[in-house]
Protein backbone atom coordinates (compact mmCIF):
# COMPACT_ATOMS: atom_id res chain seq x y z
CA UNK A 1 0.00 0.00 0.00
CA UNK A 2 1.24 3.00 -0.70
CA UNK A 3 1.96 6.31 1.31
CA UNK A 4 -1.26 8.05 0.26
CA UNK A 5 -1.98 11.44 2.19
CA UNK A 6 -3.97 10.58 4.54
CA UNK A 7 -4.28 13.84 6.15
CA UNK A 8 -7.04 16.29 6.07
CA UNK A 9 -5.01 18.79 4.83
CA UNK A 10 -3.62 19.00 1.44
CA UNK A 11 -0.25 20.49 3.49
CA UNK A 12 -0.48 17.61 5.71
CA UNK A 13 -1.44 19.19 8.44
CA UNK A 14 -4.43 19.78 10.90
CA UNK A 15 -7.09 21.03 8.31
CA UNK A 16 -6.35 24.60 7.51
CA UNK A 17 -5.63 26.03 11.01
CA UNK A 18 -2.35 27.71 11.48
CA UNK A 19 0.31 26.22 13.65
CA UNK A 20 1.33 29.61 15.73
CA UNK A 21 -0.98 32.21 16.83
CA UNK A 22 -1.61 35.62 15.06
CA UNK A 23 0.52 38.49 16.17
CA UNK A 24 -2.02 40.82 18.74
CA UNK A 25 0.31 44.00 17.73
CA UNK A 26 -1.67 46.57 15.76
CA UNK A 27 -0.82 49.86 13.69
CA UNK A 28 1.11 52.27 16.67
CA UNK A 29 4.04 49.40 16.29
CA UNK A 30 5.54 49.48 12.74
CA UNK A 31 5.08 53.33 13.19
CA UNK A 32 6.93 53.59 16.40
CA UNK A 33 9.21 51.37 14.38
CA UNK A 34 9.51 53.95 11.49
CA UNK A 35 10.01 57.31 13.97
CA UNK A 36 12.70 55.12 16.27
CA UNK A 37 14.35 54.55 13.27
CA UNK A 38 14.68 58.25 11.79
CA UNK A 39 15.57 59.25 15.70
CA UNK A 40 18.36 56.78 15.48
CA UNK A 41 19.62 57.66 11.97
CA UNK A 42 19.04 61.55 12.09
CA UNK A 43 21.45 61.82 15.92
CA UNK A 44 23.97 59.43 14.30
CA UNK A 45 24.22 61.62 11.15
CA UNK A 46 24.09 65.11 13.29
CA UNK A 47 26.46 63.36 15.55
CA UNK A 48 28.89 62.43 12.61
CA UNK A 49 28.78 65.70 11.69
CA UNK A 50 29.26 67.74 15.28
CA UNK A 51 32.21 65.26 15.89
CA UNK A 52 33.89 64.78 13.04
CA UNK A 53 32.89 67.69 10.23
CA UNK A 54 34.02 71.05 10.01
CA UNK A 55 32.01 74.58 11.22
CA UNK A 56 29.61 74.47 8.35
CA UNK A 57 28.52 70.60 9.17
CA UNK A 58 28.08 71.82 12.47
CA UNK A 59 26.13 74.75 11.99
CA UNK A 60 23.96 73.20 9.18
CA UNK A 61 23.04 69.52 11.07
CA UNK A 62 21.96 71.00 14.08
CA UNK A 63 18.08 70.39 13.30
CA UNK A 64 18.84 66.58 12.87
CA UNK A 65 19.15 66.66 17.08
CA UNK A 66 15.05 68.52 16.86
CA UNK A 67 14.10 65.35 14.69
CA UNK A 68 15.99 62.86 17.07
CA UNK A 69 14.16 64.28 19.89
CA UNK A 70 11.03 65.15 18.29
CA UNK A 71 10.48 61.57 16.35
CA UNK A 72 11.05 60.01 20.07
CA UNK A 73 8.33 61.82 21.91
CA UNK A 74 5.64 60.42 20.54
CA UNK A 75 7.05 56.44 20.73
CA UNK A 76 6.14 55.33 24.60
CA UNK A 77 2.55 56.71 23.82
CA UNK A 78 2.49 54.78 20.83
CA UNK A 79 4.30 51.45 22.65
CA UNK A 80 2.07 52.17 25.35
CA UNK A 81 -1.35 52.42 23.69
CA UNK A 82 -0.51 49.11 22.05
CA UNK A 83 -0.08 47.08 25.58
CA UNK A 84 -3.24 44.95 26.37
CA UNK A 85 -2.57 46.98 29.85
CA UNK A 86 -1.21 50.01 29.37
CA UNK A 87 -2.04 50.89 33.20
CA UNK A 88 1.18 48.51 33.57
CA UNK A 89 3.65 50.16 31.08
CA UNK A 90 6.13 50.96 34.11
CA UNK A 91 6.51 46.98 33.97
CA UNK A 92 8.59 46.88 30.99
CA UNK A 93 11.42 48.66 33.29
CA UNK A 94 11.18 46.31 36.34
CA UNK A 95 13.20 43.94 35.29
CA UNK A 96 16.18 44.58 33.14
CA UNK A 97 16.40 41.03 31.06
CA UNK A 98 18.37 41.51 27.25
CA UNK A 99 17.31 38.21 26.72
CA UNK A 100 13.85 39.51 25.82
CA UNK A 101 14.71 42.38 23.07
CA UNK A 102 11.42 44.15 23.93
CA UNK A 103 12.88 44.41 27.15
CA UNK A 104 16.09 45.79 25.86
CA UNK A 105 14.37 48.01 23.51
CA UNK A 106 12.26 49.69 26.27
CA UNK A 107 15.59 50.64 28.44
CA UNK A 108 16.98 51.56 25.63
CA UNK A 109 14.16 54.31 24.26
CA UNK A 110 14.36 55.26 28.13
CA UNK A 111 17.68 55.70 28.11
CA UNK A 112 17.82 57.43 24.53
CA UNK A 113 15.07 59.58 24.98
CA UNK A 114 16.33 61.84 28.13
CA UNK A 115 19.80 62.34 25.55
CA UNK A 116 17.75 63.19 23.09
CA UNK A 117 15.96 65.78 24.57
CA UNK A 118 19.26 67.14 26.37
CA UNK A 119 20.97 67.27 23.48
CA UNK A 120 18.29 69.08 21.52
CA UNK A 121 18.07 71.34 24.28
CA UNK A 122 21.58 72.16 23.92
CA UNK A 123 21.24 72.61 20.43
CA UNK A 124 18.24 75.33 21.29
CA UNK A 125 20.22 76.60 23.77
CA UNK A 126 23.55 77.68 21.05
CA UNK A 127 21.16 78.96 18.55
CA UNK A 128 19.91 81.51 21.77
CA UNK A 129 16.14 79.99 21.15
CA UNK A 130 15.95 79.17 25.34
CA UNK A 131 14.45 81.78 27.61
CA UNK A 132 17.20 82.83 29.64
CA UNK A 133 17.44 80.35 32.79
CA UNK A 134 16.73 77.43 30.30
CA UNK A 135 19.85 78.60 28.03
CA UNK A 136 21.71 78.39 31.23
CA UNK A 137 20.78 75.43 32.31
CA UNK A 138 21.33 73.95 28.33
CA UNK A 139 24.73 74.84 28.60
CA UNK A 140 25.84 72.16 31.07
CA UNK A 141 24.48 69.08 29.00
CA UNK A 142 27.80 67.43 27.67
CA UNK A 143 27.20 67.48 23.62
CA UNK A 144 30.06 65.64 23.06
CA UNK A 145 29.09 62.81 25.13
CA UNK A 146 26.03 62.63 24.47
CA UNK A 147 26.54 62.61 20.96
CA UNK A 148 28.69 59.59 21.44
CA UNK A 149 26.75 57.83 23.51
CA UNK A 150 23.76 58.60 21.99
CA UNK A 151 24.72 57.48 18.70
CA UNK A 152 25.13 53.75 19.74
CA UNK A 153 21.51 53.88 21.98
CA UNK A 154 20.14 55.38 18.52
CA UNK A 155 21.58 52.80 16.20
CA UNK A 156 20.75 50.18 18.89
CA UNK A 157 16.85 51.53 18.49
CA UNK A 158 17.04 51.55 15.12
CA UNK A 159 17.97 47.58 14.60
CA UNK A 160 17.07 46.19 17.94
CA UNK A 161 13.09 46.33 16.12
CA UNK A 162 14.40 43.67 13.26
CA UNK A 163 15.84 41.57 15.78
CA UNK A 164 12.41 41.51 17.92
CA UNK A 165 10.07 40.48 15.19
CA UNK A 166 12.59 38.06 14.27
CA UNK A 167 12.46 36.30 17.62
CA UNK A 168 9.44 35.23 16.79
CA UNK A 169 7.92 32.22 14.97
CA UNK A 170 5.80 34.41 12.45
CA UNK A 171 7.92 32.90 9.33
CA UNK A 172 7.96 36.31 7.29
CA UNK A 173 9.60 38.09 10.52
CA UNK A 174 11.79 34.91 11.90
CA UNK A 175 12.86 32.80 8.53
CA UNK A 176 15.36 35.17 7.05
CA UNK A 177 18.14 36.76 9.72
CA UNK A 178 18.90 39.71 7.55
CA UNK A 179 16.05 42.00 8.67
CA UNK A 180 17.78 43.56 11.45
CA UNK A 181 20.57 44.90 8.99
CA UNK A 182 17.67 45.88 6.54
CA UNK A 183 16.20 48.05 9.62
CA UNK A 184 18.84 49.30 10.51
CA UNK A 185 20.25 50.70 6.86
CA UNK A 186 16.41 52.46 6.53
CA UNK A 187 17.00 54.10 9.76
CA UNK A 188 20.69 55.00 8.30
CA UNK A 189 19.30 56.31 5.23
CA UNK A 190 15.94 57.90 6.56
CA UNK A 191 17.86 59.62 9.31
CA UNK A 192 20.03 61.04 6.88
CA UNK A 193 17.27 62.22 4.70
CA UNK A 194 15.25 64.03 7.23
CA UNK A 195 18.59 65.55 8.65
CA UNK A 196 19.00 67.31 4.79
CA UNK A 197 15.56 67.85 4.54
CA UNK A 198 15.46 70.41 7.59
CA UNK A 199 19.09 71.42 6.75
CA UNK A 200 17.52 72.31 3.02
CA UNK A 201 17.55 75.94 3.47
CA UNK A 202 21.00 76.90 5.18
CA UNK A 203 23.40 74.04 4.05
CA UNK A 204 26.20 74.95 2.26
CA UNK A 205 26.23 72.72 -1.04
CA UNK A 206 29.54 70.58 0.46
CA UNK A 207 27.22 69.67 3.69
CA UNK A 208 24.19 68.45 1.31
CA UNK A 209 26.82 66.45 -0.87
CA UNK A 210 28.00 64.80 2.42
CA UNK A 211 24.51 64.01 4.08
CA UNK A 212 23.51 62.86 0.30
CA UNK A 213 26.22 60.39 0.39
CA UNK A 214 25.16 59.11 3.81
CA UNK A 215 22.16 58.42 2.82
CA UNK A 216 22.93 57.31 -0.68
CA UNK A 217 25.13 54.48 0.90
CA UNK A 218 22.33 53.98 3.54
CA UNK A 219 19.76 53.28 0.49
CA UNK A 220 22.01 50.71 -1.57
CA UNK A 221 22.18 48.70 1.82
CA UNK A 222 18.96 48.84 1.96
CA UNK A 223 18.26 47.38 -1.11
CA UNK A 224 20.41 44.98 -1.39
CA UNK A 225 19.58 43.42 2.65
CA UNK A 226 15.69 44.17 0.83
CA UNK A 227 16.76 41.51 -1.73
CA UNK A 228 18.68 39.34 0.17
CA UNK A 229 16.10 38.87 2.39
CA UNK A 230 13.33 38.15 0.21
CA UNK A 231 15.17 35.18 -0.89
CA UNK A 232 16.22 34.02 1.86
CA UNK A 233 12.56 34.35 3.29
CA UNK A 234 11.56 31.98 0.15
CA UNK A 235 7.93 30.68 0.80
CA UNK A 236 7.44 32.95 3.65
CA UNK A 237 7.93 35.96 1.76
CA UNK A 238 4.44 34.71 -0.55
CA UNK A 239 2.49 37.76 1.35
CA UNK A 240 5.05 40.42 0.38
CA UNK A 241 4.64 38.99 -3.13
CA UNK A 242 0.40 39.26 -3.62
CA UNK A 243 -2.21 41.83 -2.94
CA UNK A 244 -2.40 43.58 -0.24
CA UNK A 245 1.12 44.34 0.77
CA UNK A 246 2.76 44.02 -2.90
CA UNK A 247 2.33 47.54 -3.34
CA UNK A 248 3.39 49.36 -0.81
CA UNK A 249 6.26 46.83 -0.03
CA UNK A 250 7.64 46.66 -4.25
CA UNK A 251 6.26 50.23 -4.74
CA UNK A 252 6.63 52.03 -1.73
CA UNK A 253 9.37 50.38 -0.12
CA UNK A 254 11.82 49.49 -2.79
CA UNK A 255 11.05 51.45 -5.23
CA UNK A 256 9.83 55.31 -3.80
CA UNK A 257 12.02 54.62 -0.67
CA UNK A 258 15.21 53.32 -2.60
CA UNK A 259 15.13 53.52 -6.62
CA UNK A 260 13.52 56.51 -6.92
CA UNK A 261 15.93 58.43 -4.78
CA UNK A 262 18.86 56.66 -6.23
CA UNK A 263 17.45 57.79 -10.12
CA UNK A 264 17.01 61.51 -8.56
CA UNK A 265 20.35 62.11 -6.92
CA UNK A 266 21.49 60.13 -9.96
CA UNK A 267 19.94 62.76 -12.38
CA UNK A 268 20.53 65.86 -10.11
CA UNK A 269 24.40 65.37 -10.77
CA UNK A 270 24.59 67.17 -13.85
CA UNK A 271 22.51 69.81 -12.90
CA UNK A 272 23.04 73.40 -11.50
CA UNK A 273 23.29 73.82 -7.65
CA UNK A 274 19.21 74.74 -7.29
CA UNK A 275 18.04 71.89 -8.96
CA UNK A 276 20.29 70.20 -6.78
CA UNK A 277 18.65 71.16 -4.07
CA UNK A 278 14.56 70.73 -5.10
CA UNK A 279 15.82 67.47 -6.70
CA UNK A 280 17.51 66.38 -3.34
CA UNK A 281 14.37 67.59 -0.92
CA UNK A 282 11.71 65.30 -3.44
CA UNK A 283 14.65 62.19 -2.54
CA UNK A 284 14.92 62.42 0.87
CA UNK A 285 11.03 62.77 1.33
CA UNK A 286 10.52 59.60 -0.54
CA UNK A 287 13.19 58.10 1.43
CA UNK A 288 11.72 58.89 4.28
CA UNK A 289 8.19 57.59 3.54
CA UNK A 290 9.88 54.61 1.92
CA UNK A 291 11.07 53.63 5.39
CA UNK A 292 7.85 53.76 6.79
CA UNK A 293 6.31 51.59 4.04
CA UNK A 294 8.99 49.06 4.31
CA UNK A 295 8.33 48.92 7.91
CA UNK A 296 4.36 48.62 8.05
CA UNK A 297 4.45 45.94 4.94
CA UNK A 298 6.16 43.97 6.43
CA UNK A 299 4.90 44.06 9.57
CA UNK A 300 1.10 43.44 8.33
CA UNK A 301 2.61 40.74 5.50
CA UNK A 302 3.99 39.17 8.94
CA UNK A 303 0.38 38.60 10.50
CA UNK A 304 -0.91 36.99 7.35
CA UNK A 305 2.04 34.85 7.08
CA UNK A 306 1.61 33.93 10.66
CA UNK A 307 -1.29 31.93 9.44
CA UNK A 308 0.25 30.09 6.63
CA UNK A 309 0.48 26.20 7.74
CA UNK A 310 2.99 24.75 5.67
CA UNK A 311 5.37 28.14 5.95
CA UNK A 312 5.32 27.53 9.84
CA UNK A 313 6.29 23.60 8.92
CA UNK A 314 8.79 24.23 6.30
CA UNK A 315 10.31 26.30 9.33
CA UNK A 316 10.52 23.83 11.86
CA UNK A 317 11.85 21.01 9.55
CA UNK A 318 15.41 19.80 10.62
CA UNK A 319 18.77 20.96 8.67
CA UNK A 320 20.61 18.75 6.85
CA UNK B 1 19.19 48.15 53.70
CA UNK B 2 18.45 45.31 51.44
CA UNK B 3 15.90 43.91 53.84
CA UNK B 4 14.05 47.26 54.82
CA UNK B 5 13.78 47.13 50.88
CA UNK B 6 12.24 43.90 50.93
CA UNK B 7 10.02 44.22 53.55
CA UNK B 8 8.46 47.41 52.17
CA UNK B 9 8.30 46.19 48.94
CA UNK B 10 6.97 42.60 50.42
CA UNK B 11 9.87 40.35 48.41
CA UNK B 12 9.42 37.01 48.87
CA UNK B 13 12.27 34.24 48.36
CA UNK B 14 10.83 31.88 45.62
CA UNK B 15 9.46 28.60 46.89
CA UNK B 16 11.88 25.81 47.15
CA UNK B 17 11.81 23.92 44.10
CA UNK B 18 9.78 20.21 44.13
CA UNK B 19 9.99 17.28 41.28
CA UNK B 20 9.51 18.44 38.26
CA UNK B 21 5.44 17.37 37.40
CA UNK B 22 3.94 17.08 33.94
CA UNK B 23 1.48 15.66 31.79
CA UNK B 24 1.93 12.42 29.66
CA UNK B 25 -0.79 12.59 26.95
CA UNK B 26 -1.37 8.98 25.39
CA UNK B 27 -3.41 9.48 22.31
CA UNK B 28 -3.88 5.81 21.46
CA UNK B 29 -6.06 5.95 24.62
CA UNK B 30 -8.04 9.38 23.67
CA UNK B 31 -11.98 8.89 23.03
CA UNK B 32 -12.27 12.10 22.00
CA UNK B 33 -15.15 13.08 25.03
CA UNK B 34 -13.78 16.34 25.43
CA UNK B 35 -14.43 15.92 29.46
CA UNK B 36 -10.83 17.58 29.72
CA UNK B 37 -12.02 20.48 27.73
CA UNK B 38 -15.01 20.90 29.55
CA UNK B 39 -13.23 20.43 32.96
CA UNK B 40 -10.76 23.25 32.25
CA UNK B 41 -12.67 25.63 31.51
CA UNK B 42 -14.93 24.87 35.06
CA UNK B 43 -11.78 24.86 36.82
CA UNK B 44 -10.14 27.76 35.68
CA UNK B 45 -13.76 29.78 35.54
CA UNK B 46 -12.74 30.52 31.52
CA UNK B 47 -15.59 31.86 29.93
CA UNK B 48 -17.80 29.91 26.45
CA UNK B 49 -16.42 30.39 23.42
CA UNK B 50 -19.23 30.28 21.66
CA UNK B 51 -21.47 27.72 19.19
CA UNK B 52 -19.71 28.03 15.93
CA UNK B 53 -19.44 24.25 14.04
CA UNK B 54 -16.57 24.13 12.50
CA UNK B 55 -17.06 21.36 9.77
CA UNK B 56 -13.89 19.83 10.92
CA UNK B 57 -14.99 16.47 11.98
CA UNK B 58 -15.70 16.85 15.71
CA UNK B 59 -13.58 19.80 16.41
CA UNK B 60 -15.38 23.04 17.31
CA UNK B 61 -12.98 23.91 19.17
CA UNK B 62 -10.28 24.62 16.47
CA UNK B 63 -7.40 25.89 18.52
CA UNK B 64 -6.24 26.89 21.65
CA UNK B 65 -6.69 30.91 22.62
CA UNK B 66 -6.93 33.06 25.81
CA UNK B 67 -9.65 30.98 26.66
CA UNK B 68 -9.03 27.93 25.78
CA UNK B 69 -6.29 26.01 27.56
CA UNK B 70 -7.23 22.00 26.53
CA UNK B 71 -8.11 21.38 22.96
CA UNK B 72 -9.05 17.97 21.59
CA UNK B 73 -8.33 17.18 17.59
CA UNK B 74 -9.97 14.97 15.84
CA UNK B 75 -8.00 13.48 12.67
CA UNK B 76 -10.09 11.75 10.09
CA UNK B 77 -7.49 9.61 7.96
CA UNK B 78 -10.13 8.38 5.12
CA UNK B 79 -8.97 7.10 1.58
CA UNK B 80 -12.05 7.08 -0.59
CA UNK B 81 -12.77 3.83 -2.42
CA UNK B 82 -10.86 1.94 -0.10
CA UNK B 83 -10.75 -1.08 2.60
CA UNK B 84 -11.46 0.14 5.82
CA UNK B 85 -8.32 -1.35 7.01
CA UNK B 86 -6.67 2.34 5.65
CA UNK B 87 -9.11 4.17 7.35
CA UNK B 88 -8.26 5.52 11.10
CA UNK B 89 -10.10 8.15 12.91
CA UNK B 90 -7.23 9.73 15.59
CA UNK B 91 -7.84 12.23 18.78
CA UNK B 92 -5.58 13.90 21.19
CA UNK B 93 -6.16 16.42 23.43
CA UNK B 94 -3.35 19.27 22.97
CA UNK B 95 -2.03 21.11 25.71
CA UNK B 96 0.43 23.69 26.67
CA UNK B 97 4.12 21.52 26.33
CA UNK B 98 5.75 23.51 29.87
CA UNK B 99 8.37 23.51 27.33
CA UNK B 100 12.50 23.56 29.29
CA UNK B 101 13.33 26.17 27.11
CA UNK B 102 10.38 27.97 26.94
CA UNK B 103 10.06 30.54 23.89
CA UNK B 104 7.06 32.79 25.51
CA UNK B 105 8.92 32.70 29.25
CA UNK B 106 12.24 34.16 27.53
CA UNK B 107 10.30 36.31 25.36
CA UNK B 108 8.71 38.03 28.24
CA UNK B 109 9.78 41.60 29.25
CA UNK B 110 8.28 41.92 32.44
CA UNK B 111 8.96 38.44 34.09
CA UNK B 112 5.18 37.84 34.52
CA UNK B 113 6.17 34.72 32.86
CA UNK B 114 7.83 32.34 35.19
CA UNK B 115 8.71 28.56 35.94
CA UNK B 116 7.55 27.80 38.77
CA UNK B 117 9.08 25.27 41.82
CA UNK B 118 7.23 22.18 39.63
CA UNK B 119 9.38 22.98 36.59
CA UNK B 120 6.05 24.16 34.86
CA UNK B 121 5.68 27.49 32.67
CA UNK B 122 3.25 30.00 34.49
CA UNK B 123 1.60 33.50 33.48
CA UNK B 124 1.91 35.88 36.94
CA UNK B 125 -1.46 37.56 35.90
CA UNK B 126 -0.80 40.59 38.18
CA UNK B 127 2.44 41.50 36.40
CA UNK B 128 1.58 40.69 32.80
CA UNK B 129 1.54 44.08 30.95
CA UNK B 130 -0.27 42.57 27.68
CA UNK B 131 2.63 43.23 25.56
CA UNK B 132 2.01 40.67 23.72
CA UNK B 133 5.30 39.37 22.70
CA UNK B 134 4.83 35.58 24.16
CA UNK B 135 2.30 35.18 21.34
CA UNK B 136 3.84 34.78 18.11
CA UNK B 137 7.06 33.54 20.55
CA UNK B 138 5.55 30.42 21.17
CA UNK B 139 6.17 27.91 18.14
CA UNK B 140 2.93 25.79 19.15
CA UNK B 141 0.68 28.64 19.02
CA UNK B 142 -0.36 28.13 22.70
CA UNK B 143 -0.50 31.34 24.51
CA UNK B 144 -2.91 34.01 23.63
CA UNK B 145 -3.75 37.49 24.59
CA UNK B 146 -7.19 38.05 25.61
CA UNK B 147 -9.24 40.69 24.02
CA UNK B 148 -8.64 44.42 25.52
CA UNK B 149 -12.23 45.53 25.31
CA UNK B 150 -13.71 41.29 26.30
CA UNK B 151 -14.73 40.33 29.81
CA UNK B 152 -12.72 38.12 30.45
CA UNK B 153 -9.18 39.58 32.56
CA UNK B 154 -8.36 41.92 29.35
CA UNK B 155 -5.59 42.37 28.12
CA UNK B 156 -3.33 40.05 29.57
CA UNK B 157 -1.96 36.83 28.51
CA UNK B 158 -3.56 33.37 29.16
CA UNK B 159 -2.46 29.48 28.70
CA UNK B 160 -2.74 26.04 30.88
CA UNK B 161 -1.25 27.13 34.01
CA UNK B 162 -0.81 22.67 34.75
CA UNK B 163 -3.46 23.88 37.53
CA UNK B 164 -1.11 25.92 39.59
CA UNK B 165 -3.23 26.26 42.32
CA UNK B 166 -4.49 22.64 42.21
CA UNK B 167 -0.89 21.81 42.74
CA UNK B 168 0.08 23.71 45.49
CA UNK B 169 -2.90 21.58 47.55
CA UNK B 170 -1.40 18.00 46.29
CA UNK B 171 -4.33 17.82 43.51
CA UNK B 172 -4.48 15.88 40.36
CA UNK B 173 -4.93 19.02 37.40
CA UNK B 174 -8.75 19.23 36.83
CA UNK B 175 -8.14 17.09 33.08
CA UNK B 176 -6.14 14.87 34.07
CA UNK B 177 -8.58 14.41 36.85
CA UNK B 178 -11.52 14.03 34.66
CA UNK B 179 -10.22 12.07 31.82
CA UNK B 180 -11.97 8.74 31.35
CA UNK B 181 -9.79 6.53 29.24
CA UNK B 182 -6.48 7.97 31.29
CA UNK B 183 -5.27 8.90 28.19
CA UNK B 184 -4.21 12.10 30.04
CA UNK B 185 -1.70 10.53 33.21
CA UNK B 186 -0.14 13.76 35.38
CA UNK B 187 2.47 13.12 37.23
CA UNK B 188 6.28 13.17 37.92
CA UNK B 189 7.86 13.52 34.60
CA UNK B 190 10.90 11.02 34.70
CA UNK B 191 8.16 8.33 35.76
CA UNK B 192 5.70 9.22 33.03
CA UNK B 193 8.60 9.74 30.54
CA UNK B 194 9.49 5.76 31.93
CA UNK B 195 6.12 5.10 31.36
CA UNK B 196 5.99 6.74 27.96
CA UNK B 197 8.57 4.33 26.71
CA UNK B 198 7.08 1.12 28.10
CA UNK B 199 3.88 1.61 26.43
CA UNK B 200 5.47 2.37 23.29
CA UNK B 201 7.29 -1.21 23.13
CA UNK B 202 3.58 -2.04 23.80
CA UNK B 203 1.87 -0.57 21.08
CA UNK B 204 4.83 -1.37 18.33
CA UNK B 205 4.77 -5.17 19.06
CA UNK B 206 0.64 -4.96 18.71
CA UNK B 207 1.72 -3.64 15.16
CA UNK B 208 1.28 0.40 15.47
CA UNK B 209 4.07 1.26 13.56
CA UNK B 210 3.67 4.89 13.19
CA UNK B 211 3.30 5.08 17.10
CA UNK B 212 5.97 7.46 18.31
CA UNK B 213 6.44 9.70 21.62
CA UNK B 214 6.86 13.71 21.05
CA UNK B 215 8.81 15.59 23.49
CA UNK B 216 10.70 13.22 24.32
CA UNK B 217 14.64 14.34 25.89
CA UNK B 218 16.34 11.83 23.04
CA UNK B 219 13.77 13.42 20.42
CA UNK B 220 14.59 15.70 17.43
CA UNK B 221 11.48 18.06 18.91
CA UNK B 222 13.58 18.61 21.91
CA UNK B 223 16.46 19.91 20.16
CA UNK B 224 15.77 23.51 20.95
CA UNK B 225 12.63 23.90 23.15
CA UNK B 226 14.19 21.05 25.38
CA UNK B 227 11.75 18.19 26.76
CA UNK B 228 8.35 19.37 27.13
CA UNK B 229 7.18 18.82 30.22
CA UNK B 230 3.34 17.74 28.65
CA UNK B 231 5.17 15.16 26.01
CA UNK B 232 2.74 12.98 23.52
CA UNK B 233 2.62 9.71 22.40
CA UNK B 234 1.37 9.87 18.81
CA UNK B 235 0.17 7.64 16.14
CA UNK B 236 1.18 9.32 13.49
CA UNK B 237 3.59 12.35 12.54
CA UNK B 238 3.94 15.19 14.56
CA UNK B 239 2.58 17.14 11.34
CA UNK B 240 -0.66 15.60 11.30
CA UNK B 241 -1.56 16.83 14.44
CA UNK B 242 -0.29 20.40 13.63
CA UNK B 243 2.91 19.80 15.43
CA UNK B 244 6.39 21.16 14.15
CA UNK B 245 8.47 18.48 13.78
CA UNK B 246 11.92 20.68 15.22
CA UNK B 247 9.97 23.56 17.16
CA UNK B 248 12.20 26.82 17.02
CA UNK B 249 13.24 28.57 19.68
CA UNK B 250 13.73 32.28 19.26
CA UNK B 251 16.60 32.77 21.41
CA UNK B 252 19.14 30.44 19.16
CA UNK B 253 18.95 32.63 16.34
CA UNK B 254 19.46 36.13 18.01
CA UNK B 255 23.00 36.52 18.41
CA UNK B 256 23.06 36.05 14.41
CA UNK B 257 20.29 39.14 14.05
CA UNK B 258 22.07 40.90 16.75
CA UNK B 259 24.80 40.71 14.45
CA UNK B 260 23.38 41.86 10.90
CA UNK B 261 21.95 44.29 13.27
CA UNK B 262 25.67 45.26 14.76
CA UNK B 263 27.41 45.05 11.34
CA UNK B 264 25.43 47.43 9.46
CA UNK B 265 25.21 49.98 12.13
CA UNK B 266 29.10 50.03 12.38
CA UNK B 267 29.03 50.01 9.15
CA UNK B 268 27.26 53.26 9.22
CA UNK B 269 28.95 54.86 11.93
CA UNK B 270 32.29 54.41 10.31
CA UNK B 271 30.99 55.53 6.85
CA UNK B 272 29.23 59.21 7.94
CA UNK B 273 32.63 59.36 9.85
CA UNK B 274 34.60 59.33 6.98
CA UNK B 275 32.28 61.45 5.08
CA UNK B 276 32.53 64.18 7.43
CA UNK B 277 35.71 63.65 8.34
CA UNK B 278 37.31 64.07 4.83
CA UNK B 279 39.10 67.81 4.60
CA UNK B 280 39.53 69.23 1.06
Amino acid sequence: MAEANLSPSPSGGYYNYPVIRRPVWTWEIPVYFWLGGIAGGAYLTSSAAGLFGDDDDRRATGGGFYIAAGALLPCAPLLIADLGRPDRFHFMLRIFKPLSPMNLGAWTLAGFTPMAVARAMAQAGGEARLPMLLSLLSRLVPSRLLELSGSVFGLVLAGYTGVLLGATNVPLWAKSKLLPGLFTASAVSAGAAAVSWSAERSASDRTLAKLATVETAGTLGELGLAFGYIRQSGRAARPLMARPYALPFWGGAVGLGGIVPLVLRLAARGGSNRTKRRLGTVAAACTIIGSLALRWSIFEAGKKSSEDQQASMEMATPKE
Amino acid sequence: MIEAYQRVMNVESPPAPKTPKGFFTDTSLCIGCKACEVACKQWNQLPADGYRLSGDSYDNTGRFSATTWRHVEFVEQAKANSRRDGQRWLMMSDVCKHCANAACLEACPTGSLIRTEYGTVYVQQDICNGCGFCVPACPFGVIDRAPKHGTFEPGTAHKCTLCYDRLRDDMTPACAKACPTASIQFGDVEELQARARRRLGELRTRGESRAQLYGMPENEEAREVGPLHAFFLLLDKPAVYNLPEVPRLPRKSMAQRYAWSGAVAIGAAVLSALVFGRRG
